[in-house]
């Protein structure tokens, strides 16, 4: 299986993302508040932003009602830089106006302070 | 592996102004109202719009927190050096927007002309792919056209930008804005600002509005065809600019509909609204519907044309369309048409290839 060490824990702060590569992928490493890390490819499945560049933030939900907002997620989604789609971490990096669409992903695990990715 | 440059005439890019820049350029007393009084253009739009970096794309926004768009030497890094642009039109960010000011009129005038002296310095004159749009003060019609006199000979101006909210332009009382146009071979470039509609409200939700853009539009396109401004002034195009392009064949259809029914009304018009379309107004694509190719190829056919639609970026904006992305593939002609030739063939003042 191959795998990779990107980064060190500490070379991203919670809520922040950083960009890396993965062989020759061009890919994102992001840290939540509750310090899990998550890896995606560095490019907007819609038209192909720099992912680098988006928002680590909370989401509304579909708890809302028109008028009343309800909102969570906190630095668990991420907002292209562009267009602004969101894309849950949590769930596959899936959309969350479609979830049939998702971001390209890989695994990662934390051994001591290394942030390795894999396949 | 380096990306493929596209030769693209870009019919939307938004260059920005930041108020300090321009007050060199203001005479008194407007010099003074902004720097001392802290003038600023009235604004009433009451949502952000809330992508990540509100109007604009978060990597456009400059390193040293500068606005996106403020910049040539980043604007040609990341635009038009990364896409191989041939050239781009400069429309401005609508902020200021002298024709958008409810009052104060000499305000506005004055503002038109700093904004035009800055725009020649700053970008025309410095990347000879950029060309710009002549700013004015239009609910004062005759400053209007002496600002057109003014600086409308300008080689790199092609066109005179209008906004899109409340005031129909194709009114007679502005007509003499269209007989300057012409006769500096500008064409008139629209674009919607605030308030957005002529009916001047906004909904609840800025989706609700960023939706329905195509509706302004569509009420100016009629404006103009009604009020024969394209009879009148048969070398005048207009290009509608911002407003996507799936409404087009809706819009040709029910005007020649009405016009058989109604044309009693609208005598002066000599020839079908859209035969006056095709010949005389342009249409940039962005923000473009997601359409599959079958969809998109469907959608010229019924235009009835492959020459009305223009591609546009709208750089920097969060709404950008990218030249690699945004449209389906197609045939190389019909490329060509939509990414460079429409446009060259819409603006006179373009010239037919760029020398290297």
């Amino acid at each position: 299986m191959k795998e990779q060490v990107v980064c060190k824990t500490s070379d991203l702060q919670p809520g922040e993302i950083r960009e890396s590569f993965f062989g020759k992928k061009n890919i994102i490493i992001c840290r939540t508040q509750n310090d899990n890390f998550y890896a995606f490819m560095n490019q907007c499945i819609h038209q192909g932003a720099p992912l680098g560049k988006s928002l680590l933030c909370g989401a509304t939900t579909d708890e809302s009602t028109p008028g009343d907002y309800h909102y969570c997620h906190k630095d668990e989604v991420i907002r292209c830089p562009w267009h602004g789609r969101e894309f849950d971490m949590k769930n596959e990096g899936r959309m969350l106006a479609n979830p049939d669409k998702k971001l390209a992903s890989f695994k990662v695990r934390i051994e001591n302070e290394d942030v390795i990715v894999y396949k | 592996m380096a990306k493929k440059q596209i030769p693209l005439i870009d019919t939307d890019i938004h260059e920005r102004v930041q108020y300090k820049d321009i007050l060199e350029y203001l005479d008194e007393p407007f010099k003074h109202y902004m720097k001392n009084c802290h003038w600023i253009q009235e604004k009433h739009m009451p949502y952000t719009q809330p992508a990540t970096a509100g109007v604009d794309r978060a990597d456009a926004i400059l390193p040293d927190g500068r606005p996106a768009g403020s910049d040539l030497a980043f604007m040609q890094e990341q635009l038009l050096d990364d896409v191989g642009h041939e050239f781009g039109i400069l429309t401005g960010a609508l902020d200021p927007s002298p024709s958008s000011m409810h009052g104060w009129y000499e305000m506005a005038a004055a503002l038109a002309t700093a904004y035009n002296d800055w725009q020649i310095e700053h970008w025309l004159e410095k990347d000879e792919r950029l060309y710009g749009s002549v700013h004015i003060a239009a609910q004062d019609r005759d400053e209007a056209v002496k600002e057109i006199e003014r600086v409308g000979s300008h080689p790199k101006m092609v066109q005179i930008l209008l906004p899109i909210d409340d005031i129909m332009w194709g009114d007679p009382y502005y007509h003499p804005i269209f007989e300057a146009a012409e006769k500096h071979d500008l064409m008139i470039g629209m674009h919607h600002n605030e308030p957005p509609v002529y009916y001047g409200k906004w909904p609840r939700y800025f989706i609700e509005w960023h939706t329905l853009i195509p509706t302004a539009h569509m009420k100016i396109i009629a404006n103009m065809i009604f009020n024969g401004v394209f009879d009148k002034f048969p070398k005048l195009g207009l290009m509608m600019i911002e407003g996507g392009f799936t409404h087009i064949p809706h819009l040709m259809w029910k005007m020649d509909q009405q016009f058989r029914d109604l044309r009693h009304e609208v005598p002066w018009l000599k020839r079908k609204p859209s035969e006056i379309m095709k010949a005389q107004v342009r249409i940039t694509t962005q923000p473009a519907e997601e359409l599959t190719k079958k969809e998109f190829m469907s959608l010229i056919d019924q235009m009835g044309t492959d020459e009305m639609l223009c591609f546009s970026t709208d750089y920097p904006h969060w709404d950008y369309d990218s030249p690699y992305r945004a449209l389906p593939n197609m045939e190389p002609e019909l490329k060509e048409k939509i990414f460079s030739e429409n446009a060259r063939a819409f603006y006179p003042k373009l010239p037919d290839k760029r020398e290297e």
